[in-house]
């Protein structure tokens, strides 16, 4: 066991960043609600509001500490009235996020986000650190969890080689090529041609929904994901993206629970795919899309190389699946045809939709538990839906409306082939390990 | 190791169910007449201060239906309930009109919960839970007898410590 290391501060202009972030929402705010105050007047109020939130901000950044304990496991302190301590057990560590906000990044700030099983109760985040400081704790965290102890503050640097990086045409394209926007454009068109039939005063409202709503949902994807890259390091992969507010997650081999590679519908000419990942303890719940996007558009033929990096020595075309009788029509009228699933020796595959086509890719290690359900209209038909359960996200892998019987053996075969897997598998302390035979190509 | 021959989707493993005390049926039984009987109660009350004699009587024939089938569907439910262990995982099965069966291996259990509310304690049993890493496991055993439920919770326990897996 090592020792504590002693407690670290965050950085001094941690306050500054803070008060940043809320401008944007103060501002809208003062606009939309101080109709009748004067211009002066408002400017005051945000500049008052503006020095509250940075006044709070330089208590809270008095009072906020971490440190490594005895254990080698992060602790982190907070709280101005209610002291807060947080224990990040660093074997659990699911993965790294370094975020910096547009506002903290101008200057010169970013935050870490030790990602670790548990919800949200158990979500930790450092705000803020120089950037350098804050790569250095991200490869500390991450060296620390791969089993290399030591009072070393400087972590070795894991050299990093590019994977995949997506041109900003593609995405901006990919994001136009978008079957709700489409929609969206079609009856916002509609309401504004109504208007304009039927006189004026509805029309700035119509183009409001035509435009508007659609649009900023496309700047804030396009800002998101602009400049995607995956990349590879012996600490796991990295992602990156990210115009004004950048992030730099790092998820380490083996934290990848479940794959989904989606295809919609207007995408197929293009031959593109987004693949959606399921990491415990990111991008749950919550509205941050970007934790749960591997590849947010790529070549299908990319996508598949860049799974093979994620999850080694599989090949999805070659993990043979079968289909479901012809009695899942009747359930399910639109996707029978496209509904199948298989398993090899490593991972489970579900095959689904109809507009939007979906492939669900779960490691045997990283499966939960394993349901098969049926329900009254199934019944009828002798099917059964078989789901592997997976940690939080966006992912639910199900094979749906198999025979009923196929279902239960589908099911048995998952339990012994996880079985298999997790005696071999053991992502912990990655790095004082011996190498896996079939891991990652030179 | 092999995998299992079955010839039904819900077919018991070859030790067959254990099956959950009758006090649960008991238990639910008392809490829906109860529910249901106020409101029942309430609901003739209010017909025969509105409505001639016969609509009462056909109000309170309806009530008495709708208890005698709430009656009859929930000694169903609780007989449908069924567990097992298995030499690598439990399996935990219910429902009658949406059927599930939930195989939970004990290298994926994250901690397992034992709970009894008042009712349950009056009647002697509890409820285990398993969690695993996954929000969708559904793995609830309702109506254990008290001392069932803490071996199964110890054994479980011990099972899952054997051969935890991490995530």
């Amino acid at each position: 066991m090592t020792t504590a290391t002693a407690p670290r501060r965050v950085h001094p202009l941690s306050p500054v960043a803070h008060a940043g972030q809320a401008l944007a929402p103060l501002l809208a705010g003062v606009v939309l609600a101080g109709q009748g105050i004067p211009f002066v007047g408002r400017i005051l109020l945000v500049l008052l509001a503006l020095a509250l939130v940075a006044f709070f901000g330089w208590l809270s950044w008095l009072r906020t500490s971490f440190w490594f304990d005895a254990d080698g496991d992060l602790r982190v302190s907070t709280g101005i009235l209610f002291r807060n301590e947080r224990r990040v057990q660093l074997s659990r560590l699911q993965a790294v996020e370094v975020h910096r906000p547009f506002v903290a990044r101008m200057v010169g700030l970013a935050d870490v986000r030790p990602e670790v099983a548990g919800g949200e109760r158990a979500k930790v985040r450092i705000a803020f650190l120089a950037e350098a400081d804050a790569h250095a704790l991200r490869n500390e965290l991450l060296a620390r969890s791969a089993g290399i102890r030591g009072d070393a503050q400087e972590a070795p640097v894991a050299p990093e080689r590019a994977l995949v990086r997506v041109p900003g045409g593609d995405l901006a394209l990919s994001m136009v090529m978008n079957e709700s926007l489409i929609v969206a454009i079609l009856v916002g068109g509609v309401v504004v041609l109504g208007a304009l039939v039927s006189g004026e005063s509805a029309s700035l409202l119509g183009l409001f929904l035509a435009g508007g709503i659609p649009s900023v949902g496309l700047l804030s994807g396009f800002l998101t994901f602009y400049d995607f890259t995956v990349a590879e390091s012996p600490d796991g992969l990295r992602i990156r993206s990210g115009l004004l507010s950048t992030r730099s997650q790092t998820v380490p081999p083996g934290r990848v629970q479940a794959v989904r590679i989606d295809q919609p519908l207007l995408w197929r000419g293009k031959g593109w795919v987004r693949i959606t990942v399921n990491v415990a303890g990111a991008g749950g719940s919550d509205d941050n899309d970007a934790g749960a996007i591997l590849l947010p558009v790529a070549p299908y033929a990319v996508a598949r190389d860049l799974l093979q990096r994620v999850l080694p020595g599989v090949n999805l075309d070659a993990v043979p699946v079968h289909g479901v009788p012809s009695a899942a029509r009747w359930r399910a009228p639109l996707q029978h045809r496209r509904l199948a699933a298989g398993s090899d020796a490593d991972v489970f595959v579900a095959r689904s939709g109809w507009l939007v086509r979906r492939t669900v890719v779960v490691p045997h290690a990283r499966a939960q538990s394993v349901r098969v359900t049926q329900g009254p209209w199934q019944r009828r038909l002798r099917l059964a839906t078989v789901h592997l359960d997976s940690t939080p996200g966006r992912i639910t892998p199900m094979a749906a409306h198999r025979d009923a019987l196929d279902a239960r053996a589908l099911a048995e075969e998952q339990l012994v082939l996880a079985r298999a897997a997790r005696r071999s598998f053991r992502p912990e302390h990655w790095m004082t390990q011996p190498p896996d035979p079939g891991g990652s190509p030179p | 190791m092999s995998v299992p021959v079955v010839d039904d989707a819900f077919a018991p493993p070859s030790t067959g169910w254990r099956r959950v005390s009758t006090s649960l049926a008991t238990a639910r039984r008392l809490v829906a007449v109860t529910v249901f009987g106020v409101v029942a109660v309430l609901v003739v009350v209010l017909v025969v201060l509105v409505a001639p004699a016969w609509a009462a009587l056909l109000a309170a024939v309806l009530a008495g239906a709708v208890l005698a089938w709430l009656w009859w569907l929930i000694g169903r439910q609780v007989a449908a309930i069924g567990y097992a262990e298995r030499a690598d995982d439990l399996l935990v099965t219910h429902g009658i009109l949406f059927r599930q069966l939930v195989v939970v291996p004990y290298g994926r259990m994250q901690l397992v919960d034992v709970a009894a509310g008042p009712l349950d304690r009056r009647f002697g049993i509890a409820r285990v839970q398993l969690h695993t890493a996954a929000a969708t496991t559904d793995a609830v055993i309702a109506g254990l007898p008290a001392a069932e439920a803490a071996r199964l919770r110890d054994q479980l326990a011990a099972l899952g410590e054997a051969r935890s897996a991490g995530l």
